[in-house]
């Protein structure tokens, strides 16, 4: 019987000298599962990525591949690719030498390299290339090349290292789709490695958000969106507002939380306690702003500006209390406001979201 | 633009005019002055001729000594490269010992050639501390000879010029990007087959400047000749030497020079031909 999981990490730890850079972090990623480590740059995203690799040893803990501990496998003998942030692609061989490198290793016989690079190439749409050298390929072409040269052998595991983030965004955006698509047609477990929450949320199966060296959350891209558990994840995916509140009222299936002097509706949920101190979120685009009073209304405060940004208008409002907030509106009905106007913010209360941290 | 062409060139002019007066005028003399007459004991007629082309050709000895000097300066460049490629992968990978390893490398060059190899005469002499020691431990019963031969040149040439071989070698490993070695490594390269692979092919720019350097000037040295074989061997930098100041033969002293010269640029070209056939662009 194969296993549910491809890749294990078992409590791993990785210190370079005094800094640990990843922290008693445990992981299980699924067969066939397409799945980022999200977070900022230094959170050991990439120190993970390399664990796996092989580049890395763990300080302490397992990495498990295939159900098989990988401690005392060299990086060359592990079932494993990697699609380098640099992309690394061998300036003294063309495009096909670099393909071929890989099944070359492995003594693969001449007929059956040449058609596996063809397909590979094919794969990536760059069949007509083979004999460019990497210098000749445009930067988009070099990202293709190297997916190519990792997935022509067939690995377990595809890891990519920010592997899209020296292209410009509208390559970028195309890049994203086909390699979740080729992901998809392939079958192979691929862990992904990016800074880019809206990458992250386009792509993935599942989304770990790192931050120091630990894992924040690991979730859908909706749940990661529309339910963060901390303040990191809240404010790190996506635009949104975040208030300092404490818990003064429960009452029916609510509890009102208390913004310095603004009141606010949130679902109740058990672990919430009376008087504690915890955060709010609700996403700019949740909430609605109005010029007239409705009975939904949870907030009043001053029109400060509008801010045009294509598909959507964003709108500042100032509180009460001097906070400000940010609200989307995709049709502009505030039209002939001005600054210091008083406006209404709403939102359903289920779209609120409370945590501790 | 014009303007900026202009500056280039008064920026280039004080090394253009070294370059012109130490190199270019040099060599057209020397050039002319193989081609002039012979007036015996130095003096030269300026009357063309070619007489000192037809000695340096029809006397076999002239040609058997640039052969054997070229066959010498590339067998201890080849050493050299030997001895060096390892030796610069050790420094580049020596981390916070890099600087005072490449310090060691360079120290030697504060002390002239000749006096280092006048070291050599009392390791490798027949009363020397090699044979002394030889014979104390019973492994010899009378001193070999060490010195005198054609080994002796090439050792001394390997120690002298392998500075050159090094730090070329060393930067074109330095400089190389690691990645390159985890991609090959990640692709199921072993370390063996990377180093083939990958690390050689991406340090041949450096193999290549450091062969040159060290066999350009090793094909034309004299002192090494000179000291480690008492001058029983010669090299064509003694013939060269002693054309020019014994036999005072400025014709013939010439000729040679721009035999060698064009010998030497030949095999260089060879070497570069032969060694980058498959990747010239990516050298080049």
């Amino acid at each position: 019987m194969t296993s549910e999981y491809m890749v294990q990490l078992k409590n791993i730890t990785k210190k370079f000298g005094k800094d640990t850079a990843v922290n008693e972090l445990n992981l299980d990623v699924k067969v066939g599962e397409f799945l980022t480590l999200l977070g900022p740059s230094g959170c050991g995203k990439t120190t993970t990525l390399r664990m796996i690799a092989g580049f890395e040893k763990p300080t302490e803990g397992e990495v498990w591949i295939d159900e098989k501990q990988v401690a005392k496998i060299e990086p060359y003998k592990r079932e494993v690719n990697t699609v380098f942030q640099s992309y690394s692609l061998f300036p003294h061989m063309n495009v096909f030498e670099n393909i071929a490198f890989g099944l070359k290793m492995k003594k693969t016989g001449k007929d059956e390299v040449e058609e596996r690079v063809r397909n590979a190439l094919k794969l990536v749409q760059l069949e007509d290339y083979v004999n460019r050298k990497p210098k000749q390929l445009s930067g988009g072409q070099q990202q293709r090349i190297a997916i190519a040269r990792a997935i022509v052998n067939n690995p377990k595991v595809l890891l990519l290292d920010e592997p899209l983030g020296a292209l410009d965004l509208k390559l970028r955006k195309q890049m994203q789709l086909e390699l979740k698509h080729l992901q998809q047609s392939l079958g192979i477990t691929f862990i992904y490695v990016t800074h880019d929450q809206e990458e992250a949320l386009t792509m993935s199966d599942r989304i770990v958000v790192m931050n120091e060296g630990k894992i924040e959350q690991v979730g859908l891209p909706h749940e990661i969106y529309e339910k963060p558990v901390s303040k990191f994840v809240a404010d790190f995916i996506g635009e949104t507002n975040i208030f300092e509140c404490v818990v003064s009222e429960f009452k029916g299936d609510y509890a009102y939380l208390d913004i310095k002097g603004v009141t606010v509706v949130t679902p109740k949920n058990d672990t919430l306690q009376l008087d504690e101190s915890v955060y709010m979120s609700i996403r700019p685009e949740k909430a609605k702003v109005t010029l007239t009073k409705t009975q939904d209304t949870l907030l009043s405060g001053t029109f400060k500006e509008k801010i045009y940004v294509g598909s959507i208008t964003k709108i500042i409002i100032e509180l009460p209390n001097g906070r400000e907030m940010v609200v989307n509106e995709v049709e502009d009905d505030l039209i002939g406001i001005k600054s210091g106007n008083e406006v209404y913010v709403s939102w359903q209360p289920e779209d609120s979201v409370v945590f501790k941290g | 633009m014009i303007k900026n062409i202009r500056l280039a060139y008064s920026m280039l002019s004080p090394s253009l005019l070294w370059l012109l007066l130490f190199l270019v005028v040099p060599i057209v003399m020397v050039t002319v002055i193989s081609f002039t007459t012979s007036e015996g004991y130095g003096g030269i007629i300026y009357e063309f001729s070619t007489h000192a082309y037809e000695t340096a050709f029809l006397s076999s000895m002239y040609l058997k000594v640039i052969w054997n000097s070229i066959v010498w300066a590339f067998s201890a460049t080849v050493i050299c490269l030997l001895l060096a490629y390892p030796f610069a992968y050790f420094i580049a990978h020596a981390g916070k010992w890099k600087n005072l390893l490449i310090l060691l490398v360079m120290i030697p060059f504060w002390t002239n050639l000749l006096v280092r190899l006048y070291a050599w005469i009392i390791l490798l002499n027949g009363e020397g501390v090699i044979n002394h020691f030889l014979q104390n431990i019973g492994l010899i019963s009378e001193p070999l000879t060490l010195m005198y031969t054609p080994y002796a040149v090439i050792l001394g040439m390997v120690y002298g010029f392998l500075p050159f071989m090094i730090l070329p070698i060393y930067s074109s490993i330095e400089q190389l990007d690691k990645t390159y070695l985890e991609a090959a490594e990640d692709l199921g390269a072993n370390p063996v087959k990377t180093f083939f692979t990958v690390t050689i092919p991406l340090t041949l720019p450096g193999i290549l400047a450091g062969f040159i350097i060290t066999f350009v000037p090793a094909v034309s040295v004299f002192v090494v000749t000179d000291l480690l074989t008492g001058s029983k061997l010669v090299m064509v930098g003694n013939v060269i030497r002693d054309a020019f100041l014994i036999e005072m033969n400025w014709q013939l002293g010439s000729a040679l020079s721009i035999l060698l010269m064009i010998l030497v640029l030949l095999s260089v070209f060879i070497f570069m031909k032969f060694t980058s056939s498959k990747d010239k662009k990516f050298l080049i």
